[in-house]
């Protein structure tokens, strides 16, 4: 599971020779992040900001920048840096203003972030080039850039729609050319009156939390209705979850990352898979529960389960899943049917069981997959299996979110795991590089995004797909 | 003993050593020493018959490996009545202002009428410790009874002379963060855009007021002379300079930092004391026949996070002591912040004028208000005066205490910060 360029790019004589040679430059040791979530999660870095106007969320922003510790800089606006002064000055995070197009003292900017939820027409793009071209090129390694954008409804005029859309073009390109030192770049879209939901969005992704997800739209919704507080760490004290598939791999990764952060952690597998599940119990101090998803009592035996120890579920995350690769030419009727039955048949039916034990304010995760986003060769049975579960998630989203209860999927892309460590070798020499990222993601990478999408604060996100994929070339 | 709930605890008086810079005069006397010395002249000045105190609270930081008990030494030394009670509590620089409110709660809980609280350190004799690989080696021989001279020159042979035998300095940086104080406050200053000239103007004014406070007589009932070992007798304060201008202070250089803002002038030093407070239930004070100088309205003990701004702590306790009492700004007539730097001084009063940081920070609907540095420490404060951190706490209740009967006046409200991001306040009510 290691990948020798990254390896390579640590020792200081390789650096030098691959330089000296005019060599491509090896990718970067992307900055992550798997402790426990942090008060200030942009503690000391610095934030450039810009905006086309002041906005409706100047001081909502002004707030994240502030109390998440970072400290900001403010294109020359004093209306905006006045809002920043009044809210800084409560955190010693006073703003500095900059005149356009220059930084003081060379600084390089850890994270960029353009407000455009006001723009109108295409004019209003000219000040997000120029920010971006003025600043990217000293955006700090492994840096974040994240552009704020007016949510497009029925109600949107066809002239901001065209321009708010062209953004996200902007954004997905831009995402590639600076992956290649570790920055990320996304895109929130920010509904009417959803700006109170933006903060822990952003502390997300402007975090070492989201590291391999890059060129992503995101959109903040109010369509969860929730009264539920938002703590800043620990968001899982006093939840209860279930993992499926939670043995090994990606599943253990996300039983750990759920259970760090204050969550009791039912960890459901295969009877043959007690001995991993076993040691993950022992380590979590999670509830171990054995049944074969695919059979039709597997419901009911985890109702039983949560019977028994507590009067609800917060969490549930369908992460179960198989492949079982053949061109579909030469796909047998098992292997077809196997796939269905554990990444798709299998999520409907607990579903349809667990709904009405899971308690308000509770979240829904599903795992999903870049094949099932854009096909894949020999996964026809896979890929149908995870579209399928896109479909899942935006046709269950609106049923359940008068109960406060959001419903997300991610979709990985390369991850390394022992799953990909049987890729061949050379097909998986370059399906890890083809991202903007050039290397793969870590199970960790998607345990943290998981643990992100099941915390109170997520409520502004249901219905959606985040890809986990370093922005792979494939897929939209 | 009468029932808890009509209970008030108050406080009669309280006098210090001098405050002197370190390895001064001072050097020969321990922390214990130092407040022996203090108790002393304590009970000197309030001559409370001895078998009426039941308990004793003493403070310290840096405390002497041979005996943590500070508390229960000084009771020794002076030959008090063993049958005082006594412990030794630590709690950074506000370590004798929680030894007070500690003894004004067991007070008022009918643990004990009469009460001596303080705090002493010395830091001219902060220990030099071997380093403890040298103790994990040498253990297993000397303990041992079946060691033979063959072990011992064997453990000799084992010895790394650089890792083993060169002595440890004191340890004075965060231990979370591996920063020395002034380098955070040093962060705090450029956070809170605190310019060097505004630390110096706050620094000049804390030597003058402590000067002119000494010149008048303010401090005389508060310090009682400290004999030395050779017979000497040490009467003032030393670290004092009434005769420093803005001139002087700006031409100092920058110490935390290389083009940074705090120097030698606007920062409190390594200062040797000791400092009592007597406190007693009300009416047991009236039946002895002491006058109580206040009582403490309420208090405060708060921590925030170091990694972040490690002294602004005091923005936090003093808000909260305030709502405590049922009291707002209006009703304080002293504020009395312990200055441990100019720089962190301001930065509280900065963000105690803001109303983000009170609603987000305290849940309140309104920020405690605007501060002006001229409008605190009317007799000056840590800067001028000296930080014996254990010290520092009772010395600011015993100033205003006096302050509050010399003046009429009825409120002041206390702020200290702490190693740790530790923080107090308390609000003394004149009774």
């Amino acid at each position: 599971m290691n990948d020798y360029l990254i390896q390579l790019t640590k020792n200081p004589i390789i650096q030098k020779l691959t330089n000296a040679m005019g060599l491509p430059k090896p990718p970067i040791e992307l900055y992550r992040n798997n402790q426990p979530w942090e008060d200030r999660p942009l503690n000391d870095q610095s934030v450039l900001i810009s905006q086309i106007q002041q906005t409706r969320i100047t001081r909502t922003l002004a707030e994240i920048v502030v109390k998440g510790g970072g400290n900001p800089f403010i294109e020359n606006d004093d209306a905006i840096v006045e809002i920043f002064n009044q809210v800084g000055k409560g955190y010693g995070r006073l703003p500095q203003s900059i005149i356009k197009g220059e930084l003081p003292d060379k600084l390089p900017p850890k994270i960029l972030i353009f407000d455009a939820t006001n723009l109108q027409k295409p004019e209003d793009l000219n000040p997000v080039y120029s920010f971006f071209h003025s600043h990217l090129r000293s955006l700090a390694i492994c840096g974040r850039v994240v552009i704020l954008n007016p949510e497009i409804t029925d109600q949107t005029d066809v002239s901001t729609a065209t321009t708010a859309r062209a953004l996200e073009g902007f954004t997905r390109a831009m995402a590639r050319e600076i992956g290649f030192k570790g920055a990320t770049a996304n895109i929130v879209y920010v509904a009417p009156d959803a700006q109170s939901r933006l903060e822990p969005v952003l502390r997300f992704l402007l975090s070492e939390r989201s590291a391999y997800i890059t060129g992503q739209p995101l959109h903040i919704s109010t369509q969860v209705i929730s009264d539920e507080a938002i703590p800043k760490t620990r968001p899982l004290d006093g939840k209860t979850a279930l993992v499926t598939g939670a043995a090994q791999g990606i599943g253990a990764a996300i039983a750990r990352a759920i259970a760090r952060e204050g969550a009791r952690v039912i960890i459901m597998d295969r009877p043959s898979e007690d001995i991993p599940a076993g040691k993950l119990a022992a380590e979590i101090q999670g509830d171990l529960l054995f049944c074969d998803i695919t059979t039709p009592s597997a419901g009911d035996q985890i109702l039983e389960m949560v019977a028994n120890t507590d009067n609800g579920l917060d969490i549930v995350v369908h992460n179960a899943g198989i492949t079982r690769d053949k061109l579909l030419v030469n796909m047998k009727p098992d292997a077809w049917d196997q796939v269905l039955d554990v990444n798709l048949r299998a999520i409907l039916h607990v579903n349809e069981k667990l709904l009405p034990i899971m308690k308000n304010n509770g979240r829904i995760v599903c795992l999903s997959s870049v094949s099932g986003i854009a096909g894949n060769r020999g996964q026809t049975n896979y890929a149908a299996s995870k579209a399928g579960v896109i479909g899942f998630v935006s046709g269950l989203a609106s049923k359940v979110s008068d109960r406060g209860i959001a419903v997300n999927a991610v979709a990985p892309g390369f991850i390394e795991t022992q799953m990909t460590a049987r890729i061949p070798f050379a097909t998986r020499l370059v399906a890890r590089r083809l991202n903007n990222l050039n290397q793969g993601g870590t199970p960790d990478d998607v345990a943290e995004t998981i643990t992100f999408l099941c915390s109170p604060g997520a409520f502004g996100l249901t219905g959606q797909v985040l890809r986990i994929c370093g922005g792979a070339i494939i897929g939209a | 003993m009468k029932n808890s709930k009509n209970r008030q605890a108050v406080i009669i008086g309280g006098v210090r050593t001098p405050f002197l810079r370190a390895f001064g005069d001072f050097t020969p006397l321990s922390t214990i020493d130092l407040g022996a010395q203090a108790v002393k002249g304590l009970l000197k000045q309030f001559p409370v018959p001895w078998k009426e105190i039941d308990s004793m609270i003493w403070s310290g930081v840096i405390l002497p490996s041979a005996t943590v008990n500070v508390g229960r030494e000084i009771i020794f030394d002076l030959g008090l009545p063993m049958e005082i009670e006594a412990y030794t509590i630590t709690r950074v620089c506000t370590s004798s202002l929680c030894a007070i409110t500690l003894a004004a709660a067991a007070i008022e809980r009918g643990e004990a009428d009469v009460m001596i609280a303080g705090g002493s350190d010395s830091t001219s004799n902060a220990e030099v410790k071997m380093p403890q690989s040298l103790v994990h080696k040498f253990a297993p021989v000397v303990l041992s009874p079946k060691s033979t001279v063959k072990d011992y020159f064997r453990l000799l042979t084992h010895l790394n002379p650089k890792k083993d035998l060169i002595p440890q300095r004191p340890a004075i940086r965060e231990r979370l963060t591996g920063e020395l104080m002034g380098e955070s406050a040093e962060k705090m200053a450029a956070r809170n855009k605190i310019s060097r000239q505004s630390q110096d103007i706050f620094a000049m004014q804390s030597h003058q007021r402590a000067a002119k406070a000494i010149e008048t007589g303010r401090f005389a009932s508060e310090i009682t002379p400290v004999e030395l070992p050779d017979k000497k007798k040490v009467h003032a304060d030393n670290i004092v300079r009434g005769n420093t201008s803005l001139e002087k202070l700006a031409k100092l250089k920058p110490v935390f930092a290389k083009n940074g803002t705090l120097t030698a002038g606007n920062s409190s030093t390594l200062t040797d004391g000791a400092a009592a407070v007597l406190l007693m239930e009300l009416e047991k004070a009236k039946s002895l026949g002491f006058s109580p100088l206040s009582s403490i309205r309420s208090w405060s003990y708060d921590a925030v996070d170091p990694t972040d701004q490690l002294l602004i702590g005091p923005a936090i306790s003093m808000p909260k002591a305030l709502q405590r009492a049922g009291m707002t700004r209006k009703d304080i007539d002293l504020i009395d912040i312990h200055e441990a730097f100019a720089a962190q001084v301001l930065s509280v009063l900065k963000v105690l004028g803001s109303n983000q940081f009170a609603k987000d920070r305290l849940g309140f609907d309104h920020a405690f208000g605007e501060v002006d540095p001229k409008d605190i420490n009317i007799h000056g404060g840590s800067v001028a005066l000296g930080h014996p951190f254990a010290a520092t706490g009772a010395r600011m209740v015993i100033t205003m205490v006096n302050e509050l009967k010399l003046s009429g006046k009825s409120t002041a409200l206390l702020g200290i910060c702490g190693a740790g991001a530790l923080s107090a306040a308390a609000i003394l009510e004149a009774v």
